[in-house]
């Protein structure tokens, strides 16, 4: 931002620790840097990621490098189709020796999860990790366990093949505060993948840079982020015009904007700012809302993506108490 | 159905208009029945769907029985049903109401006849409004016979009709025309193309949509014209506002260039033939004038005023005094040397030989006749102009005397009066016109004339005793206000009220004289006017007429039956031989006006004259000695016009100056008090037309709001609106982008959009420099961008200001629209 003022003291430490994550992860994750910065914006704001993108373009690397970068405890689970609900939140074993019921934490048990082509398992597993995404806990066998913070899920989803995949409902992809897609990287950067990544994989080169504790902190900071009364009423504003527009068939939910607030919340932070400016809400309504959205018959018929839709409401929702009329 | 309605109520709105016609009301009940009977016809032959052509009988049927029911009752079968008894009843009451309105002018009494030709005519009008609205489906074309009806006043009265009638009667032919197109729209389907008030543009809030479509289903049945209605509503009110606001903010029409002097109605030009005007009927309209135009000035050889002639009346047809055709043969010409000689002059009576040098003003319209003193004797002017032989009355077929220049010497007899008392009282060898009375003349006034003249041993001394008649002995007064001429006009002024003008007066005289046996005629033409700087000016009010009597051996003499000085007419003067001898005025020292000016006269001084006319009746319409007002020539309009439109060009400028003025200032107020924290809290917030944006930065910080104002308004005048969703960082990024800012106008850009972004979004704004300086550099960077026409125009119509003017307009619109809405609910007619 070309735009410089004074930054309080407390978040000084926080921009510099989420600018060394986002660093990090960007040195495997070439030439992805919004990407990259949602994805931080979304793990500060306490939700979830939907990566959806064409095999191969990076959606697991950036998870990973993300985890690897904070240094926490990952878990990476490959979702299939046979994939029960109890490969992701755990078992209960009965020990020969205590002679007692055990806990056998699953995957989800980490401070970030990455489920590959979450797609692919049964909507009954799939709604296993929903429940703990929204919960933020376990109950196995009627004991709640709690889950650690941070926590997120970054899933991924493969949507050119479809044979076989049972794809998220809307009301599950409502759970995933912001859904990115990676896109394919500039030829600049494919080229310097290609030199970074002919020798060995630069994940393993990846040191954390952060502890979960810094992160913790982040999170908390993120939390003190000022919303002003304009800003949150431009929220609802957008969030309602996705109701109300012709163009769609299914708009956002309440859920929707609360995630919007604390997302920009983050995103602020992360540009230095213990305030919210209507520029954040702009910048993440369409990571943050166009997954979704359904697209009415119309618009599917001039072949309007949502992310078109939402677009066009922003150029169009006044931002509040700036106009000069 | 409704237009049926429409157009009976735009023709009783029109008969409005013929209110100052009438004296009571009666007429207004009686017109307004016969349209209800026009219209009750028109719907019956709606609804039996009678064809075109027997809509107008029905119609005339209607109107046929309700004249009868309210007229003739008495006479009519089971007082509905005409019989023929009815039918001469109703006869007999138009002829009287003929005759009627021939006698008297308006207001006229609401007499049976009146009421009975005007309900008729009404009638007519509606009848035909009707079949052309209606059964035509012309609506525009109705307004003919509507405006037919409005003429009637308009032509009869001098005055203006008043405006809350012009607005009724516009108002019934804008709902006629309205009616008209709702019921076309109707037809066609939906109406597009209407203006949406800003609360339809708005974006509707949730829920509201649903039940708006709902609603806009329930009435696409049929076409939805409430916004046709509403823009048709908008337009005529403006129509009718402009037709009564414009004229007024224009300068005055000026009266004379229509005032003309009759000639020409039946067709002048048209061939040599020349048409009788009726001067009388000029005569009032000139003197009722509201200001006093310049009709000619002249100067004489003996700087003394002289009554101008201009038309000598010769008959009497026991109503008015008319004019014989006046003869001209070519041997006439005043080109061709003298004219003939005065009648009756002989050569022993001293004469005043005087040169009088006219020039006639270029705004009278259709005089064909050369206004002169008399007797004339030679004339010099261009153009064929003739002398009639008897009357000396100077005319053209061709020319027109606006204008003109043109030098008269007259032989003005000066007979004292014992020379006139010693003429023989021989038969006066002279046309018998001059003496012809009606036979039907009053028995009262041949009365009266005998008893005037009681006692008079010559014919002057008749004369004499006629005229004292008039200014002394019998009581008359001298006013304006008078009710038509004629036979009982006559009459009337002789024996009762006695108060009447010159016309009264002269026609008096004259007729009176005429039975006393003195040949007589009514001049018709201007008094000596008032000398203004060396030139004598005779303005409209100086308009007059008076008696001519013809002596034999001296000819024709002019006397002045009407009252002068103040308390009359103000440049009238009585002549010397007139007055009557010492010996009969020893006890002259009642002060009656005749007699006070005549002695002020006798010199003729117009220092004499000047005291009597500063109670003129007439002069207190102008200001005696005071030069009358030359009105500006065209260039002067045009230039004031010019000026004006300048001015009113250079408006909006001077507003956004205002503006920005108004805002700078608070800067500095601002800037003065530092970076104060954000105590200054709304109290200073922008007054007007700033909206809320503005007001809640105000509330914060009142000099970021005025930047940020002031920077939203420079955008709007350089044509790089920002948009609603625009944020200023966006904003601040857009601009430097896209017009390639250098660092200083993008530092001073940026500080602004964080400035107002942290005033309005942060928790506390912090420190927040002042920001004159980055504005000025903002502005030179913008202006930098764009053309010389957009600077130009920036600074001339600031687009800024413009818009808030049309904001203020729109909501005034809105304001009607509601107000219309209201109205519209309640009166929206029923049927269709």
């Amino acid at each position: 931002m070309a735009v410089t003022h004074d930054v309080p003291p407390q978040l000084d430490e926080l921009v510099s620790t989420a600018h060394r994550i986002r660093e990090a992860v960007e040195s495997v994750v070439e030439g992805k840097s919004d990407a990259v910065r949602l994805t931080l914006t979304v793990l500060l704001a306490e939700g979830h990621l939907l990566i959806e993108d064409v095999p191969g373009v990076g959606k697991t690397m950036l998870a990973k490098a993300l985890a690897r970068s904070i240094d926490c405890p990952v878990r990476r689970v490959q979702f299939t189709p046979d994939l029960l609900p109890s490969d992701i939140t755990g078992v209960s074993a009965y020990n020969q020796q205590t002679r007692e019921f055990e806990f056998k934490p699953g995957p989800v048990f980490a401070n970030i999860v990455v489920g590959d082509e979450i797609n692919r398992a049964s909507p009954k597993t799939q709604s296993a990790l929903l429940e703990c995404m929204e919960e933020h806990q376990v109950t196995v066998d009627g004991v709640t366990y709690q889950l650690d913070s941070p926590f997120m899920v970054i899933a991924t989803q493969n949507p050119i093949e479809m044979e076989g995949t049972y794809p998220l409902p809307e009301a599950q992809r409502d759970r995933f505060t912001a859904r990115v897609a990676m896109g394919y990287p500039e030829p600049h950067a494919e080229l310097e993948m290609l030199d970074v990544h002919g020798g060995a994989s630069p994940l393993d080169k990846l040191q954390p840079v952060a502890t979960t504790a810094e992160v913790r902190a982040l999170i908390e900071a993120v939390r003190g982020v000022y919303v002003s009364q304009p800003v949150k009423k431009y929220a609802i504003d957008l969030v309602v015009a996705t109701r109300h527009s012709p163009d769609l068939r299914l708009g956002a939910s309440p859920r929707s904007t609360l995630q919007l607030v604390r997302a920009a919340r983050a995103h602020a932070a992360l540009a230095g700012r213990d305030y919210v400016i209507p520029d954040d809400l702009q910048d993440l309504a369409v990571p943050v809302l166009a997954h979704r959205l359904l697209p009415s018959v119309e618009a599917q018929g001039q072949r309007r993506l949502p992310e078109q839709v939402v677009t066009d409401l922003v150029r169009r929702v006044p931002v509040p108490e700036t106009r000069a009329s | 159905m409704r237009l049926s309605v429409a157009a009976a109520v735009a023709t009783f709105c029109a008969a409005i208009l013929l209110y100052p016609l009438f004296e009571g009301g009666s007429w207004f009940w009686g017109t307004l029945g016969a349209v209800l009977a026009v219209l009750a016809a028109s719907m019956l032959s709606g609804r039996l769907s009678l064809p075109l052509w027997a809509a107008p009988p029905v119609g005339a049927v209607a109107l046929w029985v309700y004249l009868t029911a309210s007229f003739a009752a008495g006479k009519a079968w089971a007082w509905v049903v005409p019989t023929k008894a009815s039918v001469v009843e109703l006869a007999r009451l138009f002829g009287s109401g003929w005759t009627d309105i021939q006698r008297f002018a308006a207001p006229v009494p609401a007499n049976a006849g009146i009421t009975l030709l005007t309900c008729g005519g009404v009638g007519l009008i509606a009848l035909l409004v009707d079949l052309l609205a209606a059964r035509m489906r012309r609506a525009a074309l109705a307004g003919l016979p509507l405006l037919a009806l409005a003429t009637v006043p308009a032509t009869i009265l001098a005055d203006p009709i008043s405006w809350p009638a012009f607005v009724i009667a516009a108002s019934g032919f804008l709902g006629l025309l309205l009616a008209d197109g709702r019921e076309r729209v109707g037809h066609w389907g939906r109406a597009v193309l209407v203006r949406r008030t800003t609360r339809a543009a708005a974006p509707q809030p949730p829920g509201a949509a649903g039940r708006a479509r709902q609603d806009a289903d329930r009435v696409r049945e049929t076409a939805d014209t409430r916004g046709l209605r509403l823009s048709g509503k908008r337009i005529g009110f403006a129509a009718v506002v402009l037709a009564v606001l414009v004229p007024a903010a224009l300068p005055v029409m000026e009266p004379v260039s229509f005032f003309t002097f009759g000639v020409g109605g039946r067709g002048a030009g048209a061939g040599n033939s020349i048409s009788i005007p009726n001067p009388i009927a000029n005569l009032k309209g000139q003197l009722e004038l509201p200001e006093q135009r310049v009709v000619l000035s002249y100067t004489n050889s003996d700087d003394k005023p002289r009554y101008l002639r201009i038309y000598a009346l010769d008959t009497f047809d026991g109503d008015q005094f008319g004019m014989t055709e006046p003869k001209g043969s070519p041997d006439n010409r005043t080109e061709n040397g003298p004219l003939p000689p005065p009648p009756g002059l002989s050569r022993g009576v001293p004469v005043a030989n005087v040169v009088t040098d006219i020039r006639i003003s270029d705004e009278i319209a259709k005089l064909s006749f050369l206004p002169l003193p008399y007797p004339p004797r030679q004339i010099q002017v261009d153009g064929d102009w003739r002398a009639d032989v008897g009357t000396l009355m100077v005319f053209s077929t061709r020319e027109e005397a606006a204008g003109l220049e043109y030098k008269v010497s007259t032989s003005e007899p000066a007979p004292t009066s014992e020379l006139l008392k010693s003429l023989p009282q021989s038969r006066p060898d002279l046309d018998d016109r001059y003496l012809k009375v009606p036979d039907d003349l009053p028995p009262e006034i041949r009365a009266l004339a005998d008893e005037v003249t009681k006692g008079a041993r010559t014919s002057y001394d008749a004369a004499v005793k006629l005229q004292e008649f008039f200014t002394k002995t019998g009581n008359f007064t001298y006013t304006l206000q008078t009710q038509g001429h004629g036979n009982s006009a006559l009459k009337d002024f002789l024996l009762r009220s006695r108060a009447g003008y010159c016309e009264q007066f002269a026609a008096s005289m004259a007729v009176l004289a005429r039975l006393a046996g003195i040949p007589s005629r009514v001049a018709i033409g201007y008094t000596g006017g008032t000398k203004v700087g060396d030139r004598w000016t005779v303005g409209t009010n100086d308009s007059h007429s008076w008696p001519e009597l013809y002596f034999e051996g001296v000819g024709w003499l002019p006397f002045e039956p009407t009252p002068t000085g103040s308390l009359g007419q103000g440049s009238a003067r009585v002549p010397a031989y007139t007055v009557p001898p010492p010996d009969r005025t020893g006890d002259g020292s009642t002060p009656t006006p005749g007699a006070t000016s005549s002695s002020a006269d006798e010199p003729l001084s117009p220092q004499g004259r000047a005291n009597p006319r500063e109670l003129d009746r007439e002069a207190t319409l102008q200001p005696v000695g005071l030069p009358a007002e030359e009105p500006a020539p065209w260039p002067a309009y045009v230039g004031i016009g010019a000026g004006v439109l300048l001015l009113l060009l250079l408006v909006p400028a001077a507003l956004r100056l205002l503006t920005r003025g108004r805002r700078l200032r608070r800067l500095d107020g601002a800037g003065r008090t530092g970076g104060a924290p954000s105590g200054l809290d709304g109290a200073d917030a922008p007054q007007g037309g700033s909206g809320a944006g503005v007001r809640a930065v105000a509330g914060r910080r009142p000099n970021v709001a005025a930047v940020w104002a002031e920077l939203d308004d420079l955008l709007l005048d350089y044509g790089m609106e920002r948009g609603a969703s625009e944020t200023p960082r966006a904003l601040a990024r857009r601009l430097a982008e896209r017009y390639e800012f250098d660092a200083d106008s993008a530092a001073a850009l940026a500080a602004v959009a964080s400035a107002v972004e942290r005033s309005l979004f942060a928790r506390s704004p912090g420190e927040i420099g002042p920001m004159r300086q980055d504005l000025r550099t903002i502005r030179r960077a913008l202006a930098a961008t764009v053309s010389r026409g957009r600077r130009v125009r920036a600074v001339l119509l600031p687009p800024s200001t413009l818009r808030r003017l049309r904001r203020l307009g729109e909501g005034l619109l809105d304001g009607f629209d509601r107000l219309e809405s209201l109205r519209l609910r309640r009166a929206a007619p029923k049927g269709s």
